[in-house]
């Protein structure tokens, strides 16, 4: 008898497994960062009833994004009634993966994220002038939408974008003499030598040449010196003589001491901690800077009189180039899933909603960001003044050429590049080696 | 072979009844270890069977399988220059920390074999290194290496061994090293309990016998200690291998094998491969590659120590 008892509770065991593998086989997006949202299981497949079915993955870009979305689903979902949004919220380390796993088996009618070429290059998407109320699209700034098109066709929307500019501590620039922001990188290496004969423990520059974000750097010396990754015709020119000159001066003030120790190391948000520290300067960072400083100060209980006193002015330029912002966005993109013409009314009404004048600013704001339309970007710069001047900067940024399909090798090989040339390697050579292994 | 038995054993149900007894002893065996097998199928089997294809294939960056390539994965790996640095910066990684972290870890298990006060504690002390997270032990070495605000410096400041901060990583290599130590630190207490386990096992007469015969203490510890915890060694050392080649938690936390792959090993390497520039099915190409050194590796370690017989374990 005992023998068929525990016989029995090892099928029953067995059972279970396979049970639990199936359970979790078609939804492999169960992660413990899913949060709440999954309390209604996302399933194409099955319609609620007679309610059309939407299915949204978002990124989480901050500690406020999982409580936004589920506020907006609800408000959603009570004011259409025949429509079920479903929103899960995937934090940005998972989110890729997930994204990738779903495709599979139960792809998202929504994606939100960062990317969107890899997607078009694998024929997932649907144009976003199918998916996107004529209204709803005519509130985008032109230059945004021109960051998503591949062969003449617009296929993902900004969802939020935010800007960088050089963050400078005020007290370090006064106290070392040097009168007058540096505007130009004549200025930018005086400033530096100045800074460093005043204290030498100070850094006077921050440089990120990090696999974290070394392509930021590379973006911010090409682009103010009136280069770019791409010509007109949208070929690559990474190894074209201005490129060469910007980085080489980047690498140059690394082996003239005038920046932080490491810079193949020290990512983005090291330098922001040495800048809040007062240890450093001078950095390139995003319009984010001023809340992460805030937080960190809040945080560590960092009396007054240890905060420091900054404030930020455009990227010096080379050769009298005008200020080039670098901007980084996010996208909205939809799934081309055999939608029913109901279904595409549905996914119209839910972007009307979304970018509804207040609500997109309300979602803007919630992690500070900066807005892709300019209704919200009047709406954010009446009602926050300190961003009205990021509303401006970011209307006229430059972005990276994320449409482009060999963008992820690109990315890596700047990286590797600077990373290379700050070993001492030639930055001409490296630069047509990466040249020839990307144009082919 | 349950399938060949059972219908044999359905057959003459009705006639004995004590066959019934006789299927569930056959069976049993199999039910019991079902769930492991399930577990290890879905866990081990789907995954190594998903890596070989994806290497076979052409990926696309969205990780949709585009059809057989020919091997162009593996041609287009063995092509990058970068490789033979990280393949020999991961035969570097792997036999300076399985090697010194095993003689260390013996050391430590020969003193911590020993009976003196405070024992049960040192042993404690031991277990903490591996008790925590390598993520936190890795960004702990890191916080203490670092040159701005590292504890190191500050020490050597407070005690007036320097005056002014040091850079304890200049060089690429210099990050390695802290990187080895790092992997060596984490590791010797595994050896020393697989070895103390070992240690703790053998007869003391064997010694008393030795004594007695006149033997040095390095006699006893070539000719009776270390013949008696080759077995626990043995296991110790193949675990490690493949700990440590596939160990990605320190390397990725101290440097992301930054600077230009410099102090990358295949599975910094591979992940930056497949997760930042999306080439999936080179990616799968580097873990096929890994997972064969590893085959060949642990197997030969494993047939040359046991070739005297299955007695030792």
């Amino acid at each position: 008898m005992k023998k068929i008892l525990a016989l029995l509770l090892a099928l029953a065991m067995a059972l279970s497994l396979v049970a639990c593998a199936n359970s979790n086989t078609p939804d492999p997006t169960k992660d413990p960062n899913a949060g709440t949202q999954e309390t209604q299981k996302p399933d194409d497949q099955q319609p609620s009833g007679d309610k059309i079915d939407i299915n949204v993955i978002a990124a989480e870009y901050g500690q406020n994004t999982k409580k936004w979305w589920a506020d907006f689903q609800d408000e959603f979902n009570k004011t259409y009634e025949n429509i079920n949004l479903v929103v899960e919220v995937v934090s940005w380390n998972d989110i890729y993966t997930v994204v990738n796993t779903r495709l599979g088996s139960n792809p998202p009618d929504i994606l939100n994220i960062d990317v969107f070429a890899d997607y078009q290059a694998d024929d997932l998407l649907l144009p976003a002038k199918d998916y996107v109320s004529e209204e709803t699209y005519a509130k985008f700034y032109e230059a945004f939408l021109d960051q998503s098109v591949v062969d003449g066709t617009v296929w993902a929307i900004p969802d939020l974008a935010s800007a960088r500019a050089m963050y400078y501590n005020v007290d370090i620039l006064e106290a070392a003499g040097v009168d007058k922001v540096p505007t130009t990188w004549d200025e930018l290496k005086a400033a530096c030598e100045k800074i460093k004969a005043y204290d030498s423990s100070i850094y006077p520059w921050g440089i990120d040449m990090t696999t974290d974000e070394g392509q930021a750097a590379f973006a911010y010396y090409i682009w103010n010196n009136g280069s770019d990754f791409t010509d007109a015709d949208g070929n690559w020119i990474l190894n074209d003589p201005k490129n060469v000159e910007a980085i080489e001066y980047a690498v140059g003030l690394v082996n003239d001491g005038l920046t932080n120790t490491d810079p193949a190391n020290e990512t983005r948000y090291d330098l922001q901690d040495l800048f809040g520290a007062g240890k450093l300067a001078m950095v390139i960072g995003p319009n984010s800077i001023p809340t992460y400083i805030a937080d960190n100060y809040a945080k560590a209980n960092t009396p007054k009189e240890e905060q420091i006193n900054y404030a930020f002015a455009a990227i010096p330029t080379n050769g009298g180039n005008p200020s080039v912002s670098a901007g980084v966005m996010d996208r909205f993109m939809c799934f081309d899933n055999n939608h029913s013409a109901e279904k595409i009314e549905a996914i119209k009404t839910f972007f009307d909603f979304f970018y509804e004048d207040n609500r997109y600013s309300d979602w803007v704001l919630m992690e500070g960001f900066l807005p892709a339309t300019s209704a919200g970007g009047e709406i954010v710069a009446a009602s926050d003044p300190a961003m009205a001047p990021w509303v401006d900067i970011v209307g006229s940024c430059k972005f990276y050429p994320t449409a482009k399909a060999e963008w992820a090798d690109v990315k890596q090989g700047v990286i590797n590049v600077e990373q290379q040339a700050l070993l001492g390697g030639n930055v001409q050579e490296l630069l047509d080696n990466l040249q020839a292994e990307i144009a082919g | 072979m349950s399938k060949a038995t059972a219908p044999k054993a359905v057959s003459t149900t009705k006639k004995d009844p004590y066959s019934g007894k006789r299927v569930l002893r056959k069976v049993e065996p199999y039910i019991w270890i079902a769930p492991s097998v399930i577990l290890m199928a879905i866990f081990i089997l789907i995954p190594i069977i998903s890596v070989f294809r994806m290497a076979l294939n052409n990926v696309s960056k969205t990780g949709q399988l585009k059809g057989f390539n020919n091997f162009a994965n593996f041609t287009k790996i063995l092509k990058t220059p970068a490789f033979a640095m990280v393949l020999k910066n991961t035969l570097v990684w792997t036999i300076v920390v399985v090697v010194l972290s095993t003689v260390l870890g013996f050391m430590l298990a020969l003193v911590l074999n020993n009976k003196f006060r405070g024992r049960k504690i040192a042993r404690a002390i031991v277990v903490f290194p591996w008790a925590t997270t390598l993520v936190i032990q890795a960004s702990a070495w890191g916080f203490i290496i670092n040159k701005d605000y590292g504890t190191l410096n500050t020490l050597l400041m407070k005690l007036r061994i320097i005056s002014e901060p040091v850079n304890w990583t200049p060089t690429p290599e210099a990050y390695f090293g802290w990187e080895i130590a790092c992997g060596i630190f984490v590791t010797i207490p595994f050896v020393t309990f697989c070895v103390l386990s070992g240690l703790q096992s053998i007869d003391g007469s064997y010694y008393e016998a030795a004594t007695v015969d006149g033997a040095t203490y390095w006699q006893k510890l070539f000719k009776i200690t270390l013949p008696l915890v080759k077995s626990s060694l043995t296991v110790s050392t193949v675990l490690n291998i493949i700990y440590v080649f596939n160990s990605f938690p320190i390397i990725w936390t101290m440097t992301k094998g930054d600077p230009a792959n410099r102090t990358d090993t295949l599975v910094t390497y591979l992940y930056k491969l497949a997760f930042y520039n999306g080439r999936q099915g080179e990616a799968a190409a580097v873990s096929v590659i890994g997972f064969l050194i590893l085959l060949i590796c642990a197997s030969v370690y494993m047939i040359y120590t046991l070739r005297k017989g299955d007695g030792d374990l």
